[in-house]
């Protein structure tokens, strides 16, 4: 009932985006707002061509790539810093320095460093991902609760089972809200990185459309990349709700670190 | 009652903390305290708030190192001077602590199990055992529950017999019913009493209510305020099994309450 009526709600709300955007169009002209329906064509011409599939795989190759490669040492970090205080207390100012930099600036850097092929691009995605989920796993593994830690010790357990059966499932929801945060921003860096300098990827398509003076296919690029934030987010989302099962309803969603871009 | 050798003794017991900045002690929260108990005996410990009821219990759960003193499970010194301390004496004492301290990502039954998958225990017939205390105190049916899923007084059911599935001779319990109704708190009193008359372990059980103290123990010991130590060490001799609905009633009730009232203050 609920749940039905918040998807009717939400449908409104796309009838009255689309007829906003077809008023400008109509208000600015064709050319500097295409109107929807040239803009899903001109996406339906792309997919149907296969040069969707091609740019769109390129910009989620690197996405996924840079999830990965910042994403794993992001979540696994915390957890070796916890046992060394010491090296946690040196390294303190200079991540949250690097959590601090704009990563975008740093993609020129990238692009010299690592040419203007996937590596560039995958190096900007994996350093936003990596400080989001660094920072968001650290709140989760100062957050545990020490009297199941001692309950746990006091049952028995090794410090290995410690860590696997006390301390990495309470730090799973925080990882999460540090993946969830971070997908939208390792496709976005994945995008500019590709505006920057590139001959392939959304981005690209994004930056070709402009330079031909071609609206239309800007605003169908524009219109994949949302397209396609929203799927990987439902994908996110769902693996969380699974594995997430036992928390109670209303602690799922909590607030996460952000920004970084 | 057999004359056997006590299987705790407490002597001299004495604890003081560390200032943040290591440089300086604080004044003694327990100093001389000294007590043994029995195999199979349940003693009930009360005391002010403040009286350092939670740091005695760590102490005697090597989850905390004496100042002084020495604490002798079945004659031994439980740890050599300077040593290491090893929490729960190898799974030889049991804790059920003030809060359920369940994990709340486990279902009822993972967490009941959770201390025999600890110590790679984790068979049949432990299995068989869990199901046994689930039905024991109500939890069965329940097993597939997460404990947010379940009422106050059912979590603190699955943390005791949590406690109870790896038959640790000694149940250390800081306040369980503290924070439930008094309807529940009668009833967890009822199971946790037929619980032990059926296995007979031994249980030290702080708490800070007077008639539970009487109701529960074979003996109840009263702290002082701090620098915390014995003041008082009482036999309750109201027969078993007890019915804890009219145990108020009893002839013997009235003046020992009135005696470790006097000795609270």
């Amino acid at each position: 009932m609920h749940k039905a009526r918040t998807v009717f709600d939400r449908v409104l709300v796309v009838v009255g985006v689309i007829a906003l955007w077809q008023l400008a169009s109509f208000s600015a002209g064709a050319y500097w707002v295409p109107a929807p329906w040239p803009v899903v064509q001109a996406l339906w011409a792309m997919a149907m061509s296969g040069e969707l599939a091609r740019h769109a795989s390129y910009t989620f190759q690197a996405a996924a790539w840079g999830f990965l490669i910042g994403g794993l040492p992001g979540a696994v970090l915390p957890f070796i810093l916890r046992r060394m205080p010491r090296l946690s207390a040196i390294l303190d100012p200079y991540l949250v320095g690097g959590y601090g930099i704009p990563k975008l600036a740093l993609a020129p850097l990238f692009i010299l460093w690592f040419g203007i092929g996937l590596e560039s691009k995958i190096a900007v995605v994996a350093s936003v991902v990596f400080f989001l989920v660094f920072f968001n796993t650290t709140a989760g593994v100062r957050a545990i609760d020490a009297k199941l830690v001692q309950m746990a010790r006091l049952v028995g357990a090794s410090e290995w089972l410690i860590a696997r059966r006390v301390i990495w499932p309470s730090a799973v929801p925080f990882i999460f809200a540090g993946l969830r945060v971070s997908t939208p921003y390792a496709i976005g860096g994945a995008v500019i990185a590709e505006l920057i300098s590139s001959n392939r990827g959304l981005g690209y398509l994004v930056q070709l459309g402009a330079m031909n003076f071609k609206t239309v296919e800007v605003f169908a690029a524009i219109l994949a990349i949302t397209l396609i934030v929203i799927g990987a987010n439902a994908l996110v989302n769902g693996i969380e709700r699974r594995l997430l099962r036992w928390r109670p309803a209303h602690a799922l969603n909590k607030d996460a670190a952000s920004g970084g871009m | 009652m057999t004359a056997s050798a006590p299987l705790l003794e407490i002597d001299d017991l004495g604890k003081r903390f560390a200032s943040r900045d290591g440089r300086s002690m604080s004044p003694w929260v327990i100093q001389n305290l000294s007590f043994s108990v029995s195999d199979g005996e349940f003693v009930t410990i009360i005391g002010p708030s403040g009286a350092g009821k939670s740091t005695l219990l760590n102490m005697l759960a090597q989850t905390d190192a004496p100042s002084e003193g020495i604490i002798r499970f079945r004659g031994k010194p439980v740890r050599e001077p300077g040593a290491k301390l090893s929490p729960g004496l190898d799974c030889q004492i049991g804790y059920v602590f003030q809060d359920d301290t369940l994990l709340p990502w486990r279902t009822t039954i993972d967490n009941v199990l959770f201390p025999l998958e600890a110590q790679g225990r984790l068979d049949d017939a432990a299995r068989a055992r869990a199901n046994d205390l689930m039905k024991a105190v109500g939890l069965n049916g329940f097993e597939r529950y997460y404990p947010h899923e379940l009422s106050g007084g059912m979590r603190k059911r699955a943390a005791l017999i949590r406690t109870l599935v790896y038959d640790p001779p000694i149940i250390l319990m800081d306040e369980p019913f503290g924070a439930l109704d008094a309807q529940t708190r009668v009833q967890l009193q009822e199971d946790l009493l037929r619980l032990w008359e059926a296995g007979r372990k031994t249980i030290l059980f702080i708490t800070h209510d007077i008639a539970e103290a009487i109701a529960l123990g074979d003996r109840t010991l009263v702290l002082s305020r701090a620098p915390t130590h014995i003041i008082g060490d009482h036999r309750i001799d109201i027969p078993r099994p007890r019915n804890l609905r009219d145990i108020y009633a009893m002839p013997q009730f009235a003046g020992l309450y009135e005696t470790i009232r006097a000795q609270v203050q």
